[in-house]
């Protein structure tokens, strides 16, 4: 009798054991908290783990709002809406970020010998790229914009700002996106933050280490639904994507999109796009704009000059990976 | 068996079945696909997606709206009041982390679950 009750007992307690096991497994992974908004002329999406997500939550939300304020150039009240409107007539005082990120714009600008342009406005503007209406300009409209691409017209002093030429327009909508994760890390750093994904306009942050170890990215097909591939990325990463499938129009057959070369001033059209995996942000935003002006060979070589990967989609859908990426990439269709 | 046996071994069979019926349930739902509907950041619809799930729905926004049609798994868009027609344009999404996005509508349309090849998230 007793050698029984000695048996059910031990199975009783083992069957204990494992439902307090069980729970915790499942209850392990709390629902994220998560946001979706609207801001920088894009959809934000922001998914945060762990303690304290909620107030992080809204600090990040609060960064992305402040940086916008500052850069918009479509408002009025905005840092570089009163710098372009003053163009060639007077210095304009702004706000230390606005300085920030100018520099930094600078800085790749410098780096990248011109193939990233902060100044690149008035080529967007004559594409129609600024105001949707589309079109072809003509070869004296385009010499004339030309010459208002010229950066080193970006003259900073203290916390003031001026345009030499009247017509030059900042558009920093090639770099702030990712300067705008980097200061989102700075804020996760500081509180603690555990895990966290935050896509700016397909500009991701991937903040810590998800519970399969490694985060899935998939990168878009520029040609057709879907994605052509995934990336497996471990820990702390930003990545960017430069294509010619966001904003395009196409005219007799041929396809004319919003990253337009400020070298000729028309559509870059050397690859379909790519994607820039780094460890700074605003590195990642800006190198995939001026990688996509200079094409799969000189983005390959200067690979190792950045710090940065990067993964090109060529003319004929081929994918090359820079060589620390190559065992990362895993093609569409050999999942199966 | 004195009682106690009887009552203890009734609890381990009800504790059994519990863990199993707890176990079975949550591999369903994590399994499980949904596409989820925002409008102006806010949740508005979440749909059960399965090979089966055949919807025409139209969504609206401050801004304008879409009709968004799921047939055999996968979903799109068909019809949006915008002006460049990005996201009708944009197709078929059918995997888990993919999603349509309508800007000047602010409408998205995602697929979330969790599946083996499930992607964290898309760079475009």
């Amino acid at each position: 009798m007793n050698k029984k009750r000695n048996i059910v007992t031990v199975l009783g307690w083992i069957f204990v054991v494992c439902i307090i096991i069980f729970s915790f497994i499942n209850k392990a992974e709390k629902p994220p908290a998560t946001a979706e908004l609207y801001t920088m002329n894009t959809i934000v999406n922001i998914k945060i783990y762990g303690n304290n997500k909620e107030i992080i939550l809204k600090e990040l939300i609060k960064k992305i709002e402040e940086i916008n304020s500052y850069i918009d150039s479509f408002s009025p009240s905005s840092d570089i809406y009163k710098i372009n409107e003053n163009a060639g007539i007077k210095t304009v005082a702004v706000h230390p970020e606005t300085i920030a990120i100018i520099e930094k714009a600078l800085e790749l600008a410098h780096n990248t010998n011109g193939a990233f342009n902060p100044l690149i406005t008035p080529l967007s503007q004559i594409w129609g790229f600024r105001d949707k209406n589309y079109r072809i300009p003509s070869e004296k409209e385009i010499e004339d914009a030309l010459n208002l691409t010229d950066y080193n017209d970006i003259i900073i002093n203290k916390d003031t700002v001026f345009l030499k030429k009247e017509g030059e327009a900042l558009d920093l909508g090639g770099i702030a996106k990712g300067y705008t994760l980097d200061c989102l890390k700075e804020i996760l750093d500081k509180m603690n933050g555990e895990r966290a994904l935050i896509n700016i306009g397909g500009n991701i942050l991937l903040y810590g280490t998800p519970p399969d170890k490694q985060w899935k990215i998939g990168i878009k097909n520029p040609r057709e639904d879907g994605i052509i591939g995934a990336l497996n990325i471990e820990g702390t990463k930003f990545i960017s994507t430069s294509g010619d499938y966001e904003r395009f129009f196409i005219k007799d057959n041929k396809r004319y999109c919003h990253l337009i070369s400020p070298f000729n001033g028309y559509p870059a059209d050397k690859i379909f796009s790519v994607t820039v995996v780094s460890d700074k942000g605003y590195y990642g935003d800006a190198l995939s704009t001026a990688f996509f002006i200079t094409g799969k060979n000189d983005a390959l070589q200067d690979v190792k000059k950045f710090e940065v990967d990067i993964i090109v989609i060529d003319k004929d859908l081929n994918v090359f990976c820079s060589e620390e990426l190559k065992d990362s990439f895993i093609p569409e269709n050999e999942k199966g | 068996m004195k009682k106690g046996d009887k009552l203890l071994a009734l609890i381990l069979v009800v504790v059994f079945i519990f863990a199993i019926g707890q176990y079975t349930f949550i591999n369903i739902s994590k399994t499980k696909r949904a596409i989820i509907i925002r409008s102006d950041g806010e949740i508005v619809q979440q749909i059960p997606l399965n090979e089966t799930t055949e919807i025409i729905t139209t969504i609206k926004s401050k801004e304008g709206a879409v009709t968004v049609q799921i047939k055999n798994g996968k979903v799109h868009i068909i019809e949006s009041t915008c002006h460049d027609k990005l996201c009708v344009k944009q197709g078929w999404i059918s995997r888990t982390g993919e999603s349509i996005v309508c800007l000047p509508n602010r409408i998205s349309i995602s697929i979330v679950g969790e599946e083996k090849n499930e992607i964290d998230s898309i760079t475009h």
